[in-house]
């Protein structure tokens, strides 16, 4: 054999040869190889002319003589493909009516996903753009007295707003922290620029550490130093176009609180929508120490946000053994209080914080959770619809499959012939998801503040990640059917009287009433979503909000001093039926203060109420419920030095059930000393996100910062305008401000009201959606049965027995799903109800509405065919045999 | 006309297939080639000049009959066309027209 085979030439390379050479030349050109090595051997030797055999096989592999890569089986894949697609297109365009709802339905369920993850990816960007977010976390504090005080507070209990020292300590104590950085948050200031007034309520005070710890962007001045100095501001974007227009505000003054003058030492950039804190100016935290260098030193009072840096290489885990311990050595020699701090990573300041006193607004995981889902729905949803009318459908392709498998396709090739169908009308849907999604656009950033902006979707990422999506979902909406189409055999198909399949009906009907589920539970969801929005806002707050107009002052000295006066100046106006002022109005910013009152066994108890600082109109004015005691009298003068006024809540917290027991008791709060001298009814001076908190109120007439007006419902301008020039006359050094209560107070629910307005938005996409798929179902179906509808008319069927019978079947689906999705919303909205202290009971009446409102849908997207069937004269379906 | 243009080995080939007449396949041509210019052709360099003329249609091809050396495989012959003779011709007269045209001192010295 070996001897033989060296006298053959080099089979590796003659099988190498004809692999490669194009079949048309093949014969000749081995024939010419094999003849010149016949030679060769018999000249030059074997050896010889097997290394020139090789020599000529290597030289023969050129272009000329391989084979040409789309002469061969890949050009005829490439034609199929071709063939694929113009059969796909000239059944898009025969069948208009399900091709459009099934891009329709698809393209709105993707539109609708994008949108949503927009919002969620937003949503989950908070705070990253920092460049050193994941080492930034923020202190947590809490003061525990009396008999708590040796439990450590709960997760909700902590809070985010703390005294100054605990910052300059950390970074003494523990050696891992790097920097840190406090700021106090933006209560209203008085600020002049540019010889105007303003009232802003979002300018704060900040540490020089401003733009280590945080990557806010500065466009002018040093980020080192910026606020070394006493008397520096950095203003934002908008504030310095606000106070100068065009003019460089760089080294301008402005001038806070009337009497210290800041020079503008920086310019940054807004700070950007995706922040939980922000704010619109920075003075230096040195401005506020040289007025009230006491607060600096006090581990009891409370007003600043203390961030910090870890160095490089530390750890969290390592600081927070030593927390207790840095507590104690600070706070140790209380007698009745406790410290407790604790720390939370910046980045999930935003989502998961759950402490009290945030410095902005918080987002929800749960809402978020709960977009997420909506959008999976609705997608899910538009599939089902793909899935159910192809496969119902799949009878109108039997024949097409049948001709097709005898001519010789393949399965596998059938399949990627229907999976390339779907393909494109997926792509057709994709192309609508992106121009509505750039289209409704505006409609999100209006709603939810996230801007989406062409170039977020005309870029490679995105494109390539919705071109995935699009993908997944036309082989989630398209494999099944693929497959199911491709079984078909075609003996069967080919004789004529074929029917398709048991287990298409049964699937079909099991993703009807999935849909049916998902419906249902998205109409239950809305309806309680805005059921308890309407209770929130008719809720009995315990306090009245109409027609009240509150003014700001800001502590302003002269206004305290001649407090009554002016009050009185305003009452003369006929349109203000009364007036009181305070420090605190419901809704709005209030301090905590350490306070302590005897208990029923004569022990002074410690706790950190609320704090509400009024004078003594402020209970009637609000109409507060006195439920023991007396309100403070201005005929009292020891009122306003020795008298706490409480509210149950309060009262309950000191130990005392009854609310007569504890007046007269004693007690100790912010250097006054005293008796309780009344318990006022609960009012929900927050949102009813929360219960009513214990509150405590004192008459402090030198501690005013706001005046409340009731004013007569007559024209509103007008008073307003009348008050103003009042206030002019009044109070030259204040601008004048204004806001009503009841509309700052349902300002704590405009989140909530966003959320249920996109709740609902999606909820009727999703039934729009389902609805389409109805139709196109019941058309498909109507059609199937026209033979049998017209000779139901023959024998005598009216119209009705007939609508009914085609409505049978998704009547019988649409009970069940009411069976299946009760269960399920309720769980769900109880989570969702569970952000509010105050829930709205969910009654019958709901399920009720929902199962009409479903019904309803349902029975028109149905009756839109069945109708039409039945009404047709049977002549014409049974006519054409 | 003059725009056919012709590389010089392919000029060679068309001349070689025609001196072959009826006998111009593979082998043939090579060996011709090699023993009239002493030139070392291989099978692919022809080859792919061989195809190239006849997509240029300069020449036609058709098989022959089979022979035992070849393992059996057929020979293609090739021949060449009406409009391949007329392109050497017309060669052959451009270059006959440019010796013609040369001073006879040129190559004198």
């Amino acid at each position: 054999m070996a001897r033989q085979n060296r006298q053959s030439p080099p089979k590796l390379f003659l099988q190498f040869f004809r692999w490669y050479c194009n079949p048309d030349y093949l014969e000749d050109i081995e024939g010419d190889l094999l003849e010149r090595f016949e030679r060769g051997k018999e000249g030059r030797g074997r050896k010889s002319a097997r290394l020139r055999f090789v020599i000529e096989v290597i030289l023969l592999f050129r272009p000329g003589i391989i084979r040409s890569i789309a002469s061969t089986q890949k050009l005829n894949q490439i034609d199929m493909f071709k063939n694929y697609y113009k059969i796909a297109w000239r059944h898009i365009i025969k069948e208009k009516f399900y091709s459009l709802i099934n891009i329709a339905g698809l393209g709105v369920g993707l539109t609708c996903c994008i949108l949503i993850a927009f919002f969620v990816m937003h949503e989950l960007s908070y705070d990253n753009y920092h460049q050193k977010s994941d080492r930034t976390y923020r202190i947590l504090q809490e003061y525990r007295s009396g008999s708590e005080r040796a439990t450590a507070p709960a997760a909700e209990e902590y809070q985010v707003w703390g005294n100054a020292p605990v910052g300059p300590a950390f970074k003494e104590e523990f050696p891992e922290v790097d920097q840190f950085c406090r700021f106090t948050p933006g209560h209203s200031k008085l600020i002049m620029a540019n010889d105007e007034l303003y009232d802003e309520k979002n300018i704060v005070f900040g540490d020089s550490t401003v733009f280590d710890v945080f990557s806010w962007d500065l466009l002018s001045g040093n980020p080192q130093s910026v606020l070394d100095n006493p008397n520096s501001i950095v203003l934002t974007e908008s504030l310095a176009k606000k106070y100068f227009g065009n003019e460089n505000a760089m080294g301008k003054t402005v001038i806070y609180n009337e009497d210290v003058a800041c020079i503008v030492t920086g310019i940054m950039k807004d700070v950007p929508i995706n922040s939980h804190f922000t704010f619109e100016g920075i003075i230096s935290m040195s401005t506020f120490y040289n007025q009230r260098q006491s607060i600096f030193e006090s581990w009891g009072y409370v007003d600043f946000y203390t961030y910090f840096t870890l160095k490089e290489n530390s750890t969290i885990e390592s600081i927070k053994p030593k927390l207790a311990g840095l507590a104690e050595k600070y706070t140790g020699d209380w007698e009745n209080t406790k410290f407790y701090i604790d720390v939370e990573p910046m980045k999930e300041a935003y989502l998961n914080s759950v402490a009290a006193r945030q410095p902005g607004k918080t987002g929800s995981k749960t809402n978020n959770t709960i977009f997420s889902l909506i959008g999976v729905f609705i997608l899910l949803i538009a599939c089902i619809n793909f899935i159910n009318l192809s496969t119902a459908r799949s009878l109108e392709r039997a024949k097409e499959i049948g001709i097709r498998k005898v001519v010789g396709a393949r399965k596998l090739s059938l399949v990627s012939q229907f999976l390339s169908e779907f393909f494109i009308l997926a792509l057709f849907a994709g192309v609508l998801s992106l121009s509505l999604v750039l289209l409704l656009s505006p409609y999100l950033k209006e709603f939810t503040g996230v801007n989406i902006e062409a170039s977020d979707i005309f870029n490679i990422e995105f494109l390539g990640l919705f071109s995935l999506g699009i993908i997944i979902v036309g082989l989630i909406a398209g494999s099944y059917p693929a497959f199911l189409l491709s079984k078909f055999q075609p003996s069967k198909v080919l004789r004529g009287n074929f029917k398709t399949g048991k287990s298409g009906v049964a699937l079909r009907k099991a993703l009807v009433l999935f849909q049916f589920v998902l419906t249902i539970t998205l109409i239950i969801g809305t309806i309680t979503i805005y059921n308890q929005l309407t209770y929130l806002q008719n809720h009995e707050l315990g306090f009245e909000k109409d027609q009240i107009l509150v003014m700001e002052f800001g502590f302003d000295g002269e206004v305290q001093e001649n407090i009554e006066a002016i009050k009185n100046e305003f009452e003369k106006d006929p349109n203000v039926l009364s007036i009181c002022a305070s420090r605190a109005v419901p809704g709005n910013f209030f301090p905590n203060g350490g306070t302590e009152i005897e208990n029923a066994d004569g022990i002074m108890i410690s706790h950190s109420p609320a704090v509400y600082e009024i004078d003594p109109d402020f209970l009637s004015f609000y109409n507060i419920k006195i439920l023991a005691g007396r309100s403070f009298s201005y005929a009292q003068y020891s009122d306003s030095v020795e008298a706490l006024i409480i509210n149950n809540a309060a009262a309950k917290l000191w130990g005392y059930n009854n609310p007569e027991d504890i007046i007269g008791k004693n007690f100790d709060q912010w250097g006054k000393t005293g008796k309780v001298i009344g318990v006022v009814d609960d009012f929900n001076y927050l949102s009813l996100h929360s219960a009513v908190e214990p509150l405590t109120l004192r008459f402090e007439p030198y501690s005013m910062a706001k005046f409340s007006l009731k004013i007569s419902t007559g024209s509103i301008p007008l008073t307003i305008k009348s008050i103003e020039e009042k206030w002019k006359e009044l109070i030259p050094q204040r601008p004048f401000s204004y806001y009503f209560i009841d509309d700052n107070f349902d300002k704590q629910y405009r989140s909530d009201e966003k959320f249920a307005q996109l709740f609902s938005s999606f909820a009727v996409l999703a039934i729009f959606i389902a609805g389409l798929g109805l139709i196109g179902l019941t058309t498909y179906s109507a059609a199937q049965r026209t033979k049998e509808i017209g000779i139901r008319k023959v024998m005598g069927a009216s119209v009705s027995t007939i609508v009914l019978l085609l409505s049978k079947e998704f009547s019988k689906l649409l009970a069940l799903a009411f069976i299946i999705a009760i269960p399920a919303s309720w769980y769900g909205i109880q989570a969702w109800l569970n952000n509010f202290a105050y829930k709205v009971t969910m009654g019958a009446w709901v399920y009720l509405l929902t199962a009409v409102t479903v019904g309803i849908i349902v029975l028109i997207s149905i009756s839109w065919q069945s109708i039409k069937v039945a009404l047709q004269n049977p002549v014409n379906s049974l006519r054409n045999e | 006309m003059g725009n056919h243009h012709l590389g010089e080995f392919e000029e060679i080939v068309l001349l070689t297939v025609a001196i072959l007449h009826d006998e111009a396949y593979g082998i043939a041509i090579i060996n011709e080639m090699e023993t009239r210019l002493h030139r070392k052709v291989s099978i692919g360099a022809l080859q792919t000049v061989l195809r190239r003329l006849e997509k240029k249609s300069f020449l036609t091809s058709k098989f022959g009959e089979k022979t035992k050396i070849r393992g059996g495989k057929r020979k293609r012959f090739f021949s060449l066309t009406l409009y391949g003779k007329k392109v050497l011709t017309e060669i052959k007269e451009q270059r006959m027209g440019l010796w013609s045209a040369l001073p006879e001192f040129a190559f004198s010295s």
